[in-house]
């Protein structure tokens, strides 16, 4: 299918739609068995710059009998023309329409994006339900690391994919191929999926509620499907498939640059954060897979940016050897390396050299809390010395704009925690006066405020949210609190998180707050320009949900969670005693400094940090 | 190794997909294909190295071409040959290099063009006619810059080479000046014809390629 040009024309940014990028993969379709639509529910740019797109495009594609292509949300001007002209939702490589693929998979990053899906499904004319798709629709399918609580969006997907991918997905495309050469059957085909490790077929495991709305039971269809849909792992990265080029876009994205992962998990284990957990056990590459997988990517992809991806960086136990040996040839070969996401108890003078020799924004720290007692109730292991030293360091090598990322709304959290917050800004700033070697600059502390969101898998995830309107105040107390000028003050829109809240630990009855929105024209819900708090709570008036049973109440610790049939492999006997261990502001140390007994340990690894998995 | 880095001219075609990227988009994508194609390029010294590119004319987003230029500097010696096949190796599809030599000409001597017009679907009796006569006279067009919003004729400044209609399309070529003040852009031409005769209708699609690129002469192609 082609797209008027006239249309192309007429949009903001053509290239969105074009295709026709360097690297991107085009297979004869009449040579493959399995043709699989990659959707990623928000705009090119976005989608485009996804670490597990990337990956995963390179695995589907690696294989002769699939052919895998792109699909992006169209940007609403270009939707719009799509519905005046009747012009279907079409692949980036082939043009084809998406509904004439046999999968469709879609990525699930965060639950904003869910509107989306229902819309680039009916863009696609593709039945929304999944109970609507006969054996001749496409298969509807999800990964990411929304998956880990699909339930509000589950009725619309097939199946979806646990953990991480890579294996999961290959193993996905040969059982739909043999189902697909002896005559497809959707309910065989399901049933049979449902037996693989990491799978989980929402159709095949009916709930039931309690009188209150709580879940009653989980009742498997069969009895040969597991009660507990495992998230698979890749155990050994140093083995794991990493693409050896990529799609290059014409326009910018917003990670237009190579990243490399350089490994899965996080040893801290802060009580709010969901990545944390979900990624356990950590698993690291080894240093040399790394320098080698870079060499690859730069020649392949002639990429002069790179950037080590992880949840924190600093805490790899090879950094030092990894940024040694990347810095051999690429200061020679002009390519810029950033490292995100550092900590300030591990950000070093060494360090901060090393990424000096490189392009680099202003310096960000996440102390999340004001105060220590908060912190240690969040498990945030980093102390106002830690953060004062870090900045001081960063001061010395001529930086004099420090970024702050906080959290507002924390357990426990009182109008003390949000004067710390405001008092470490100052303290931040006295620090840069106390440095004598300081640049010649006005300096500047940027506060950026996130409000809590509880998230299922977390320690918190019995919490509730606070309420609108406490949050609001809040945010309103710590601006009066915020006086002085080289200070400033960001915080996120309380109304979206609320919806993110409602979403993360929603349950299947969403799904008709989903359909009912997706009905009023709602799309781009992660763009404040599309994002409209009031049209939400219409849309749970008439459905009849409650949006605060999700968001502001606190689950009862018995409760049957949404979420409580997958298994991560981190326990919720773990996840209690940390909830119970932040009440009492007590810390836990970190994987490397001992094991806590969470329980990941059982899904095995290599270069792990569990003291089990040691060899 | 050259002890003076050596400047290259590449003639070459964007087409495809690549129609619809902006100049500063060609211009990361260039960049890209000169890393991939590993050619000795030369970069300018500094804190931010860059490969020092200057292309010739502004090219419409959505307007193909077959003659577009660009410059550069190259620090060893190579044949025009061997430089065209290590960039079309790198190139996406729709980015073709078609001829590498050192520049004996300044872009600056540019001064016309020639662009292909082709519009679908326009059932119309005697179109060729009604077009050649529309043009004939004067092109007043809006033409809107920093100063203002203003109509201009710019009959002087392009004439119709050749219109032709079969099966349901008209194909127009037409020469249009390229010099900076007098510089139009073909979408003028599109515009008149839209208010004059009607076409493209909103529901017509159509494609516009510069096809050659002209010395101030308006007759000698440019090098
Ligand atoms: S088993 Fe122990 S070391 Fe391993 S991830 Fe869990 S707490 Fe950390």
């Amino acid at each position: 299918m082609k797209i008027p040009e006239r249309i192309l024309r007429s949009v903001e940014k053509p290239a969105r739609y074009t295709g026709g990028e360097w690297g991107q993969i085009l297979k004869d379709k009449n040579a493959v068995e399995v043709r699989f639509a990659f959707c990623f529910p928000d705009t090119y740019e976005i989608g485009m710059s996804n670490l597990g797109v990337r990956i995963l495009y390179d695995v589907l594609n690696a294989r002769d009998d699939t052919w895998c292509e792109r699909v992006y949300a169209p940007w609403v001007d270009m939707e719009e023309c799509m519905r005046r002209e009747g012009i279907p939702l079409w692949s980036h490589e082939s043009g084809d329409p998406v509904s004439c693929f046999d999968i469709v998979g879609f990525s699930l990053q965060y639950e904003l994006c869910y509107t989306n899906v229902l819309n680039m499904l009916e863009l696609a004319g593709i039945p929304l339900l999944a109970a609507d798709r006969d054996d001749t629709a496409p298969l509807v399918v999800g990964g990411g690391p929304c998956t880990y609580n699909a339930e509000p969006i589950a009725d619309y997907f097939d199946l979806f994919m646990i953990g991480e991918g890579e294996e999961v997905i290959e193993e996905l495309v040969s059982l739909y191929k043999e189902h697909k050469k002896k005559g497809f059957h959707k309910e065989k085909f399901l049933h049979e999926a449902a037996n693989l490790e990491g799978i989980y077929v929402p159709s095949l495991y009916a709930v039931s509620y309690q009188d209150d709305g709580t879940i009653a039971a989980v009742h498997p269809k069969y009895d040969d499907i597991p009660v507990k849909i495992k998230k698979r792992i890749l155990t050994d990265l140093d083995r794991a498939p990493y693409p050896k080029t990529l799609v290059m876009p014409f326009i910018q994205t917003v990670q237009d640059k190579i990243t490399l992962e350089v490994y899965r998990g996080c040893i801290r284990g802060c009580r709010f954060c969901q990545a944390g957990m979900v990624w356990r056990p950590v698993r690291e590459k080894s240093p040399e897979v790394l320098d080698r997988a870079a060499k690859v990517l730069a020649d392949a992809t002639g990429y002069d940016e790179m950037t080590l991806s992880s949840l924190s960086i600093s805490d790899y136990s090879c950094i030092r050897e990894l940024t040694d040996e990347l810095l051999t040839w690429t200061d020679e070969r002009k390519i810029s390396l950033s490292l995100p996401s550092l900590r300030a108890d591990s950000f070093t003078k060494e360090l901060m050299e090393r990424i000096s020799t490189v392009r680099t924004g202003s310096l960000t720290f996440a102390p999340e809390a004001g105060t220590q007692r908060l912190r240690d109730v969040i498990n945030k292991n980093v102390r106002e010395e830690d953060i004062l030293r870090a900045c001081r360091t960063a001061f010395e090598g001529g930086k004099s704009q420090v970024k702050l990322y906080f959290m507002q709304g924390l357990p426990t959290e009182t109008n003390e925690d949000l004067d710390g917050i405001a008092a470490l800004a100052e303290h931040v700033i006295d620090e840069y006066y106390r440095t004598p070697d300081r640049p010649r600059k006005t300096p500047g502390v940027t506060i950026s405020a996130a409000c809590f969101i509880p998230k299922p898998f977390t320690p918190f995830q019995w919490e509730p949210q606070c309420r609108m309107e406490t949050l609001l105040e809040k945010q309103s107390y710590l601006e009066r609190k915020i006086t002085n000028r080289k200070i400033k003050y960001n915080y996120h829109d309380a109304r979206v998180s609320r919806i993110e809240a409602v979403f993360a630990r929603g349950d299947r009855k969403l799904s008709a707050a989903l359909a009912e929105a997706h009905r009023r024209g709602m799309r781009f819900d992660s763009w404040d320009e599309h994002f409209h708090y009031d049209r939400w709570l219409e849309v749970f008036d008439a459905v009849g949900i409650d949006p605060a049973f999700y968001a502001n109440r606190e689950f009862g610790e018995e409760e049957i969670l949404p979420w409580d049939n997958i298994d991560i492999g981190v326990t919720k006997a773990f996840l209690l005693r940390e909830r119970h261990r932040a009440y009492a502001a007590q810390p836990t140390k970190n994987c490397r400094e001992s094991c806590s007994g969470c329980g990941a340990d059982k899904l095995g690894g290599e270069r792990a940090c569990c003291p089990s998995l040691k060899k | 190794m050259l002890s003076e880095p050596k400047k290259v001219r590449v003639k070459f075609s964007k087409t495809g997909s690549l129609k619809f990227i902006s100049h500063l988009d060609l211009n990361r994508t260039v960049k890209s294909a000169f890393i991939r194609s590993k050619l000795p390029i030369w970069y300018t010294q500094g804190f931010n190295p860059h490969p020092k590119t200057v292309f010739s004319l502004p090219l419409s987003v959505g307007t193909a071409s077959l003659c577009e230029f660009m410059d550069f500097k190259m620090t060893k010696e190579m044949s025009g040959d061997a430089i065209c096949e290590r960039l079309n190796a790198a190139f996406p599809a729709g980015l073709h290099a078609l001829a590498a030599y050192a520049p004996q000409t300044k872009f600056s001597e540019i001064g016309w063009a020639d662009y292909e017009i082709r519009i679908e679907a326009v059932p119309m009796d005697a179109a060729e006619e009604r077009v050649r006569e529309a043009l004939s006279g004067p092109i007043p067009v809006e033409k809107t810059t920093k100063a203002g919003t203003r109509t201009v004729d710019i009959a002087p400044y392009g004439k119709l080479l050749a219109v032709k209609s079969a099966s349901g399309e008209i194909v127009l070529s037409v020469r249009l000046s390229c010099e900076e003040k007098t510089f139009v852009n073909p979408k003028y031409i599109l515009e008149f014809l839209t208010q004059k005769l009607g076409f493209p209708s909103e529901r017509d699609d159509y494609t516009v390629c510069r096809t050659e690129v002209y010395f101030l002469d308006g007759e000698t192609p440019f090098l």
